[in-house]
């Protein structure tokens, strides 16, 4: 048997030997044991300087704000990989909190029809957006864009900026409590993110988003339907912000037209910190639960530190950009440069 | 893990004559106003490596689409075993046609295994099984002596190994019928030894494979036989151990081949310095070691077959690409650090391959594109003159003959040669002396291309320098006042004046 000599490809470094081997291609898996470090030195360090940082409580607060990201951040991880993106999550949750405290309430269609109805709409308004970008190819940017500025209008018009009380339940308990003693939104979190592991690497649906994402002509060229794959990539994250609405709507007991302001931020820089790049093709939900986590435990610490909380946010910036700055040297230096 | 394999019928057989595997009789294929293929026919036995030369234009892709199923033939039949091909890609697919092309489709991102696989990932209990892959992709590795590891994310793969997976892709479909279009030529010559064995194992388990491409001392070292077009048409399919190259270039070119009228020769006087010095130049994988001078008023024509690195000669001269090794000297200073800025400086100007995507800024104007060079020229102070950008523009216009309708129009309208004139009037109006011009006739009509050859010759007569690269060798003796031709990575022979012709230049290039 030949063995082919592969000889170093020019204008990039790359690791020789088996640790070579192992490392050179899976660049993203070198992300991620950083990000699991710098998460390890986040709570080492805020476990000494922050008071209550390690109390149950703080840690199940943690959990339940990291919810609020997480559900959506699988479903946008996979429209990011796809080379898509979508801005919409913040006002999508806000209004489908609305729908679901006026729906349950005011249009007596009580707790359970409340959430079906809101489900349904989240998966509908997704997949105009989707439709729109697949068919008519209208940058993704901008049909999220139209989402954000119509569903915050909507959220913002039907309650006249008001926040809309949810009426008692028990589902709206179970649902904005816990159980068994972990906040329901965490276990939500969770069980989502097992789904959406799946999906991603044992799913045709999944590896064709990696294809698109990756190479779209070949997608195209290999038979995978691109016009169905981004119809339901956006159906996706709609019914993703839906269930986040109404989690949010349950906790707080009430829907609002200005809930989860700023979210669609955090959501894309949790994925994007997680070491899924911006232009596509590479990424993956165990990266996205870490970026979570990181943004997560690093805006419950500011807080604890009790940092003026315009200042956190000029903290905030600087960590993401410092986070994806280390991502892509660590990416660049894992790939080599194809010659063309 | 499901694999498709390729339609049977029993080949219907006369007493004692086998079926040949692929057969091709008298297809025909016109576009308007093209006859791109007449009464074309072959055979090729299973098991048989067979080449298919040809100059640019002289069929072969409209064979090879025949072939796949991507163009149906006007007339005449296409035969997989015996079952006549006559329908699409699909159906070719299914009859056991793959075809593997120059330009890669593979997802840079995924592992080898997963793009052998891609569309069609093997799923087992409803899961995508990874493992599964990951064996039958090794399995098909070692089965042609290939080293590739079955995760490696194919996009840091070298670029042979990237071209091997590409046509394991299609060998995993079990084809009948392998085509190769031009697989090696945009590797070094080292890494071609691994895919010609994998080509030689393919062959080896019965399909047949249809290699297209220039490289005659490829092609000897993998096919028995050949087949060579010309114009449309098969000339006819030759044992390559029996023919030389200079036959087989002849077949390519035809007897009937007139040689275009030549201008005067032009005088050149190479006993002053040159105005570019080349030396020891190399630019790994594909330029080992080029050497070379440029006169003042001087045409050098660089040839070589496609992938044999002109391109990546001049970009490393006009310091977009880095050499491993080399001088470059201009009007005899030696220039210690090649960089874009500093050669520009110094005169030096690339009009690129590929103008569409590396020369014009297609909505930007005529004018503009060209004094994007040089703003400082047409600026007062900081702010650029709109009044200077005209004036300049207008005088290059009519200076190269560029038909526009005005200074303003977007570039992007004009046709291929005006855009042309324009990128070189970009380096005019920088005032370069050392023009280097990368397929300037490329995309250009039969007109606008003597044109082009009128305002290099006068660009020359004022005393610059010209570096012609050009893979048309019927312009080369239009052009060049000498030529060097490339081929191994080194410059394996040179023709000045009367030497220049078509045969000449090509049996240097393709020779083994």
């Amino acid at each position: 048997m030949t063995t082919t000599r592969t000889a170093p490809p020019p204008g990039g470094t790359r690791m020789t030997g088996v640790a070579g081997r192992l490392l050179n291609g899976r660049s993203h898996q070198l992300n991620e044991i950083g990000l699991l470090v710098a998460v390890v030195v986040l709570y080492v360090a805020l476990a000494s300087s922050a008071a209550g940082f390690l109390t149950v409580h703080n840690q199940l607060g943690i959990l339940r704000d990291a919810a609020t990201v997480g559900i959506a951040a699988w479903g946008v991880t996979l429209v990011i990989i796809a080379g898509e993106i979508d801005i919409s999550i913040g006002p999508a949750t806000a209004f489908a909190s609305v729908l679901v405290a006026k729906g349950a309430s005011e249009w007596g269609l009580g707790a359970v029809g409340a959430i079906a109805v809101t489900l349904l709409l989240g998966v509908l308004w997704g997949a105009v957006a989707g439709w729109l970008r697949a068919v008519f190819d209208v940058p993704s940017f901008i049909t999220t864009l139209g989402l954000w500025s119509v569903l915050g209008g909507l959220g913002l018009y039907l309650t006249d900026a008001l926040p809309v009380t949810l009426p008692d339940s028990a589902v709206f308990d179970v649902l904005g409590g816990d159980i068994a003693g972990i906040p329901t939104s965490a276990i939500v979190m969770l069980v989502l993110f097992v789904v959406f592991a799946y999906i991603a690497r044992y799913t045709a649906y999944g590896r064709s988003i990696y294809t698109i994402g990756g190479n779209a002509a070949a997608a195209r060229l290999a038979g995978i339907n691109l016009t169905r794959i981004r119809i339901l990539l956006f159906a996706t994250t709609g019914l993703l912000s839906a269930v986040t609405g109404i989690l949010l709507a349950s906790r707080l007991g009430s829907g609002s037209g200005s809930a989860a302001s700023g979210l669609e931020f955090d959501v894309i820089a949790a994925v994007v910190i997680g070491g899924t790049a911006l232009a596509g093709g590479r990424g993956g939900m165990l990266g996205t639960l870490l970026g979570v986590v990181f943004i997560t435990v690093i805006g419950n610490g500011l807080v604890l530190l009790g940092v003026d909380s315009f200042l956190q946010n000029v903290v905030r910036g600087v960590i993401i950009v410092g986070a994806v700055l280390v991502n892509v040297v660590v990416a660049r230096r894992g790939r080599a440069v194809a010659t063309t | 893990m499901a694999s498709r394999k390729p339609e049977t019928r029993k080949p219907e057989t006369r007493s004692g004559m086998s079926t040949p595997l692929v057969r091709v009789s008298d297809v025909t294929k016109h576009y308007p106003g093209v006859r791109a293929l007449t009464g074309a026919s072959l055979e090729i036995e299973a098991g048989e490596v067979r080449a298919l030369l040809g100059r640019n234009g002289a069929g072969k892709s409209t064979l090879i689409k025949v072939l796949s199923g991507v163009e149906r033939a006007d007339a005449g039949t296409v035969e997989i075993a015996g079952v006549p091909l006559d329908g699409g890609v699909r159906h070719a697919n299914r009859l056991g046609v793959q075809t593997v092309h120059q330009e890669l489709s593979l997802v840079p991102g995924m592992t080898a295994a997963e793009n052998l696989f891609l569309g069609a990932w093997p799923r087992t209990a409803g899961r995508v099984d990874h493992p599964a892959m990951r064996r039958a992709a090794r399995e098909i590795f070692d089965r042609l002596g290939l080293d590739i590891a079955p995760d490696a994310q194919v996009g840091t793969l070298p670029l042979a190994e990237q071209q091997l997976v590409e046509i394991c892709r299609a060998v995993r479909r079990e084809p009948r019928l392998l085509i190769l279009d031009e697989p090696t030529s945009a590797l070094a010559a080292a890494e071609v030894d691994t895919v010609l064995e994998a080509v030689r194992r393919i062959a080896e388990s019965g399909v047949a494979v249809l290699y297209v491409s220039h490289r005659l001392d490829e092609i000897r070292r993998i096919a028995r036989t050949a087949t060579v077009m010309r114009d449309g048409q098969v000339v006819g399919t030759v044992d390559l151990a029996t023919t030389s190259t200079e036959d087989a270039v002849a077949m390519m070119l035809g007897s009937t081949y007139e040689k275009a009228v030549r201008p005067q020769a032009r005088v050149v006087d190479r006993a002053t310095t040159p105005l570019l010095s080349v030396s020891g130049l190399s630019v790994p994988p594909k330029i080992v070691d080029v050497s070379f001078d440029l006169y003042p008023g001087e045409i050098l024509g660089l040839a070589g077959l496609m992938g044999s690195g002109r391109t990546e000669v001049l970009r490393a001269i006009a310091g977009f690409e880095p050499a491993a090794a080399g001088t470059v000297r201009v009007e005899g200073e030696d220039v210690p650090r090649v960089t874009a800025a500093g050669m520009k400086r110094r005169g030096v100007g690339l009009t690129p391959e590929d103008r569409k995507s590396e020369a014009i800024i297609p909505l930007l104007g005529v004018g503009e594109n060209m004094v994007m060079s040089d703003f400082r020229a047409v600026s007062s102070g900081t702010s650029v003159v709109p009044a200077r950008v005209d004036r300049a523009a207008r005088a290059l216009i009519e200076r190269l003959s560029i038909a526009t309708a005005s200074a303003r129009t977007p570039i992007g309208v004009l046709s291929g040669g005006n855009q042309q004139k324009a990128v070189i009037g970009r380096w005019l109006h920088a005032g370069s002396r050392i023009l280097l011009l990368d397929e300037p006739t490329r995309g250009v009509d039969v007109e606008a291309k003597e044109g082009i050859y009128r305002l290099v010759r006068e660009l020359a007569d004022k005393g610059a320098g010209v570096l012609f690269v050009s893979s048309e060798l019927e312009e080369l003796p239009l052009v060049c006042d000498r030529v060097i031709a490339l081929r191994g990575g080194t410059v394996a022979a040179e023709f000045t004046g009367d030497e220049v012709t078509v045969d000449a230049v090509l049996s240097a290039a393709m020779a083994a």
